[in-house]
């Protein structure tokens, strides 16, 4: 089975590069699933997981996006993301503490960081794509 | 003359001086390392992103709302300028220039009819220009410490930026920076930032586009264009946030080891008139002795 390459590029660094298997990418009207040989699609992403897979099918790395940009065709897979965490690093009491915190204050930027907030809580509680 | 004691106290204080900017040559040489890391970091994110933008640019014909970071308001009429300096000094040219460039662009618009403002970040531009133009500044961002904070600091000014921009405060900002050209040489460069200036990303755009054209966009690509916009002052701005903070580092390395080699220079002559006087003074005393031995 062929390979593609995957990048995962934060403002701040180059947090992943490699060559995978499949990748998952929270897309902004639903997931999409890489393989090698994707057509040529750029895609606004929605706050979610990033899954990384090998080429056996294996979980190698899961990542929590606020949102950003996948670029990809059929060699290449590219993810900018504002900020990216990953997934096994996330504490859900935290999260928890935090959407409390954001849901008592009332303005745009907090509604913000409220959904992301939201969205990694979902994030880090189900358990689909674990496997595929 | 000045007595031995005083060529002495004069030599140790140079001595002293020359110990402090040695040693601040090796802490700015350290910190440059890391900036120039992160800002090498940063490279393949905003590259990739400018890359998508100039593909995209094209389909955004003219448009309201967040399509006007690109297309721009229509007028040219009032300017904002973000100078960008440090919050310390000591660091040669290094903010002078800034404030310098700023100045004469400031005058050169006004002369043309222009309404300027300014929006300065760092100390040194701050404190500068509250002194020539303080009903001018609408804002200012300090002790910003973009090698610590990161990404966040850049996404504040962005945001003051957006929402002036919106609010129709001004139709041109102008970044003015100093460019991180190697660890010795920076060099002041303005950017415009908004509207955005594909002018030259458009030449890449040519390059690639047998290879962009095919893409598929999803949803689609007004809203990604859209996404995309804001994101890209932001980004464009933590670059240049990177880029002057290398560059500071790399200027105050540049100004203290040529103050080091300077007090170098400055302990040699001074010892040197040091040993002189000291010879001056056994020779005089020499002939007083010698003489009144004489006189006996």
């Amino acid at each position: 089975m062929a390979t593609i390459s995957f990048d995962l590029v934060s403002p701040e660094n180059l947090i992943f590069n490699d060559d995978v298997g499949t990748i998952i990418v929270p897309g902004k009207d639903g997931d999409l699933g890489v393989l090698p040989g994707h057509s040529q699609v750029m895609s606004s992403l929605r706050p979610g997981r990033v899954m990384v897979y090998s080429e056996d099918k294996n979980l190698v790395k899961s990542f929590f996006v606020s949102g950003g940009f996948a670029e990809i065709n059929p060699e290449k897979c590219i993810v900018l993301a504002e900020s990216v965490v990953e997934l096994n690093s996330l504490d859900k009491s935290s999260i928890e503490k935090e959407i409390e915190e954001l849901g008592s204050k009332e303005s745009k930027e907090s509604e913000e960081q409220l959904l992301i907030a939201k969205a990694k809580l979902e994030a880090i509680t189900v358990s689909f794509y674990d496997k595929i | 003359m000045p007595s031995l004691k005083d060529i002495k106290t004069q030599i140790n204080s140079v001595g002293s001086t020359k110990k402090i900017t040695s040693a601040m040559k090796m802490v700015a040489a350290s910190k440059l390392r890391r900036s120039q890391e992160k800002a090498e970091a940063a490279r393949p994110y905003s590259s990739r992103l400018e890359e998508m933008l100039s593909s995209l640019a094209s389909s955004a014909a003219s448009g309201e709302g967040i399509i006007k970071l690109l297309t721009g308001t229509g007028n040219d009429q009032n300017y904002i300028l973000v100078p960008v300096s440090a919050d310390r000094g000591l660091c040669g040219g290094f903010n002078s220039s800034i404030n310098r460039e700023t100045f004469k662009l400031v005058k050169s618009l006004e002369g043309n009819g222009k309404k300027v403002q300014l929006m300065p970040v760092g100390k040194k531009s701050r404190d500068f220009f509250n002194r020539v133009m303080k009903d001018q500044i609408i804002e200012s961002f300090v002790d910003l410490n973009v090698s610590s904070t990161g990404y966040e600091s850049a996404l504040n000014i962005s945001n003051k930026l957006q929402e002036l921009y919106f609010e129709g405060k001004f139709d041109k900002c102008i970044l003015v920076f100093n460019k991180f050209k190697s660890a010795i040489s920076q060099e002041v460069t303005q950017q415009q930032l908004i509207p955005l200036d594909v002018s030259n990303s458009e030449k890449e755009e040519e390059k690639e586009n047998s290879s962009n054209a095919i893409y598929d966009y999803e949803p689609d690509e007004e809203t990604i264009l859209k996404d995309l916009l804001p994101k890209n002052v932001s980004i464009q701005i933590f670059k240049v946030l990177l880029e002057s903070d290398a560059g500071e580092q790399g200027a105050r390395m540049a100004a203290m080891d040529n103050a080091t080699r300077n007090a170098g220079e400055m302990i040699d002559s001074l010892t040197l008139k040091y040993n002189r006087t000291r010879q001056a003074f056994i020779t005089k005393e020499l002939i007083e002795i010698i003489s009144g031995a004489e006189s006996i």
